[in-house]
């Protein structure tokens, strides 16, 4: 870039334009912090998480193998054993949540958006949802535990389950509402003037419209409840063995990792970091599956 | 405020509007509004931003009910029968009184169930004939060479003249009585405009039309009829060379030949 | 509301029509009153000078009128400046017949001063100056009417156009009577008829003029019509 400048047309002093070009150098050189600063913080954040990731594949990866899948949770010190029931307990939970979470979810942010924009329901049910929303996840499994776990006297798959829909919900009312929320009003006068009545314009026109958007949100939300931990901890708590019944206790994969991690058992610790991989990856492909398809259908 | 209001007898007229007076909350935005439309002509609505033009044509089908701040006094009668009586469904209304907007608004399907979403509110149609009513009313949308070969694409695939005229083609499907244009080619290049244009002239032999629009010489071009606006009143309502060559008030002549102070 | 267009660049091009249209008809005024001038006083000079103006009217008439075309292709003029847009374009032609007129007058002059008539004339000539007089009157006070847009001095010029056609009349009445007294006079007298009618010809331009102002101000085309029915179409 030069440091002189161009040939005046509008019959700058000569002084004026040296003033000119002072400023322009202050701005560049101000630029030039404000970037590095930026790149700076940028790569002290991508520093970690590389590490991070660097980390989980290094030692889950390698304890990654066919018996993961297929064996349930060994004792200490065994020889052979795998993450099977707590793998099956993750996605059954998690699933069974989402399916219970999702329609309640989504029913809500329907009605906040299209019914409730200024009702004093609709403001009474932001707010509420707002806090659940960043309310710790440990409460929430405590708060089933005492009106679920304490109840009937037993950990089960199916508080568990509670606990996780009791996550999913706020999430998906955010998220739902937020992209009803976009959607132009435009769009819901065309139906009307068509003679459609309302439920009709909300289901066949703005849902649709915001399929996308709504879908993504329940994606995160399941990204999101697959690595909950503290509210399994007080609901299904873990077991041993497999099985597929709910009102017993059951595994799921971050309170395995949290057992054996914290064990000083070689072969736990194994595990806990295959698990740890999995749930990484399990993860980390929702999240780029949820982007890919909002990407796509817009 | 006395205003003229003069239908030319040979015109039957297809929308009477008495002592209309519209609110947007506390604000009077229409000011006892009385005018006979005349049937299948065109009439235009000009006026400057905020006169009231296109609140008054939102009150034809009621799209003001969408919103709980806005009311309507007054009688709007479609064929002697008072639209703005509470007790009539205002489906049925919308199906007689069709609109399209400013901003081109296909639905998110398929250029085929765009058009056949309308329809099917009110008629159950055999899939022959809903065929038939589709292409129909893309052929009377100057449409239907365009997209015959795409009716499953989604209908935000079309350009922007394109899209509108699906939004018409939408609109006539219904087989209404009375069309409302609210400023149908301001988001359009001048060639998509040209051929709503004539559309327009086509259309009015079935429907009778209300256009609003910002450019005058639009309204010149297009409309039969012609009533000015100013700040919620009726100033001037004629026969569209009249108000153009010579009109009845110097309101309406001051704002047509552009000499605002 | 005032009188001003938003684009100041409207209001200049339209008050430039107007004032050139304003010029045009002074000078055909003069050229009028300069060529029955150049007859009663045989002067072959004034009567060169009105041929040069001729000139000169022409090449104005086909510049206003193209200025107009430009003007209504940009602008898209309605109502009242469409319709003086459009009277404008009426009122050049009647100014240029005007000055054809004229041109007629100061070639019969040079005509007759060729063939040597003048010093044996006895012809009514003082009366054809009033006869234009008359005619220049009606077509100063049209113009007037134009530059104000006034209504009532337009019905005015249309009330006193009977005046010039009486003239005419008497003219004509007169030139007969020298023609039959002395057969030798027949042919400058025929010519002097042709004066007379070019002049009253000049009344019926100044009387379109007039006409072309109603409609600009009124909108109501009165062409055609009797005094009496004008001014009922009018009020």
């Amino acid at each position: 870039m030069s440091t002189t400048a161009p040939a005046s047309a509008h019959g700058f002093t000569a002084a004026q334009q040296a003033g000119r070009v002072a400023m322009h150098q202050r701005r560049k050189r101000t630029n030039a912090v404000a970037l590095t600063l930026a790149l700076s913080a940028m790569a002290f954040g991508m520093f970690w998480l590389i590490w991070i990731l660097f980390e989980t594949f290094r030692l889950g990866l390698g304890g990654i193998n066919l018996a993961v899948f297929t064996e349930m949770t060994p004792p200490p010190q065994a020889d052979i054993g795998g993450l099977s029931n707590a793998i099956f307990g993750s996605i059954m939970m998690a699933g069974l949540a989402t399916l219970l979470g999702t329609p309640i979810g989504v029913m809500a942010g329907i009605y906040l958006a299209e019914y409730g924009q200024k009702t004093w329901l609709g403001g009474a049910t932001r707010f509420i949802n707002d806090i659940l929303l960043s309310a710790p996840s440990i409460v929430i499994g405590l708060f089933i535990y005492s009106a679920v776990v304490a109840r009937v006297k037993s950990f089960s798959g199916l508080a568990g389950i509670l606990a996780l829909a009791l996550i999913v919900i706020p999430v998906v009312i955010r998220t739902t509402e937020n992209m009803l929320s976009l959607i132009p009003n435009a769009l819901r006068e065309a139906a009307y003037a068509l003679g459609t009545p309302k439920w009709k314009v909300i289901s066949a026109v703005t849902l649709k419209a915001a399929r996308a958007g709504v879908i993504t949100g329940i994606l995160l939300a399941i990204a999101r409840i697959s690595g909950e931990t503290a509210p399994l901890l007080f609901t299904a708590l873990s077991n041993q063995f497999w099985t597929s019944d709910l009102r017993e206790p059951m595994a799921s994969l971050p309170v395995t990792i949290f057992k054996f991690a914290m064990s000083p058992y070689e072969n736990w610790q194994k595990l806990a970091w295959a698990g740890v991989f999995l749930i990484t990856m399990g993860v980390l492909l929702l999240n780029i599956a949820a982007r890919v398809f909002f990407r796509n259908k817009h | 405020m006395d205003t003229r209001v003069d239908t030319p007898s040979t015109d039957k007229s297809k929308l009477s509007v008495r002592n209309l007076n519209f609110y947007y909350g506390g604000f009077h935005a229409l000011k006892k509004i009385n005018l006979e439309l005349p049937e299948k002509k065109v009439t235009a609505f000009i006026g400057p931003s905020g006169c009231g033009k296109s609140t008054l044509l939102r009150t034809f089908n009621r799209m003001f009910e969408l919103y709980p701040e806005q009311r309507a006094e007054g009688e709007i009668l479609l064929d002697g029968e008072n639209l703005l009586n509470k007790k009539l469904d205002v489906s049925l209304i919308r199906a007689k009184i069709g609109m399209v907007f400013q901003k081109p608004t296909p639905f998110p399907m398929s250029i085929y169930d765009n058009i056949a979403f309308g329809v099917k509110l009110f008629e159950t149609l055999p899939r022959v004939e809903m065929d038939e009513r589709v292409e129909w009313a893309l052929k009377k949308a100057a449409l239907w060479n365009e997209v015959k070969d795409k009716l499953d694409q989604s209908g935000s695939g079309l350009s922007g003249g394109q899209q509108q005229r699906l939004c018409i083609a939408r609109g006539i499907a219904i087989k209404p009585e009375v069309l409302l244009l609210d400023e149908p080619c301001s988001a359009l290049d001048p060639i998509s405009t040209g051929k709503i244009e004539e559309l327009i002239h086509e259309l009015k032999t079935d429907y009778t039309v209300l256009i609003v629009t910002h450019n005058m010489q639009q309204a010149a071009r297009c409309s039969d009829f012609t009533a000015y606006m100013y700040l919620g009143d009726l100033i001037e309502f004629g026969p569209t060379s009249e108000v153009f060559t010579k009109p009845k008030r110097k309101d309406t002549e001051d704002y047509i030949t552009g000499r605002f102070g | 509301m005032t009188d001003k267009h938003l684009s100041t660049q409207f209001d200049n091009e339209l008050s430039g029509i107007s004032t050139r249209v304003l010029e045009m008809g002074g000078l055909v005024e003069s050229q009028v009153a300069q060529a029955v001038y150049a007859l009663s006083t045989f002067n072959a000079d004034v009567a060169t000078q009105v041929l040069k103006t001729e000139e000169r009217v022409n090449m104005m008439e086909i510049e206003i009128d193209s200025d107009l075309s430009s003007i209504i292709a940009r602008r898209q003029p309605t109502a009242r400046d469409l319709r003086l847009l459009i009277a404008v374009s009426k009122t050049i032609a009647n100014l240029e017949r005007i000055g054809d007129e004229a041109a007629r007058i100061a070639r019969t002059v040079q005509r007759l001063l060729s063939s040597g008539m003048s010093s044996r004339l006895r012809l009514p000539v003082g009366d054809l100056a009033f006869e234009c007089e008359l005619a220049t009157k009606q077509l100063r006070k049209a113009l007037d009417a134009f530059a104000r847009l006034d209504v009532e001095a337009a019905i005015e010029v249309l009330r006193h156009d009977d005046q010039i056609d009486q003239e005419f009349d008497g003219l004509m009445r007169k030139l007969i009577t020298y023609m039959m007294e002395d057969p030798r006079t027949i042919s400058s007298a025929i010519d002097l008829v042709f004066v007379a009618k070019a002049i009253e010809r000049v009344g019926d331009h100044a009387k379109n003029l007039a006409e072309q102002i109603i409609y600009i101000v009124k909108g109501t085309d009165v062409r055609h019509n009797p005094v009496d029915t004008v001014e009922s179409l009018v009020r």
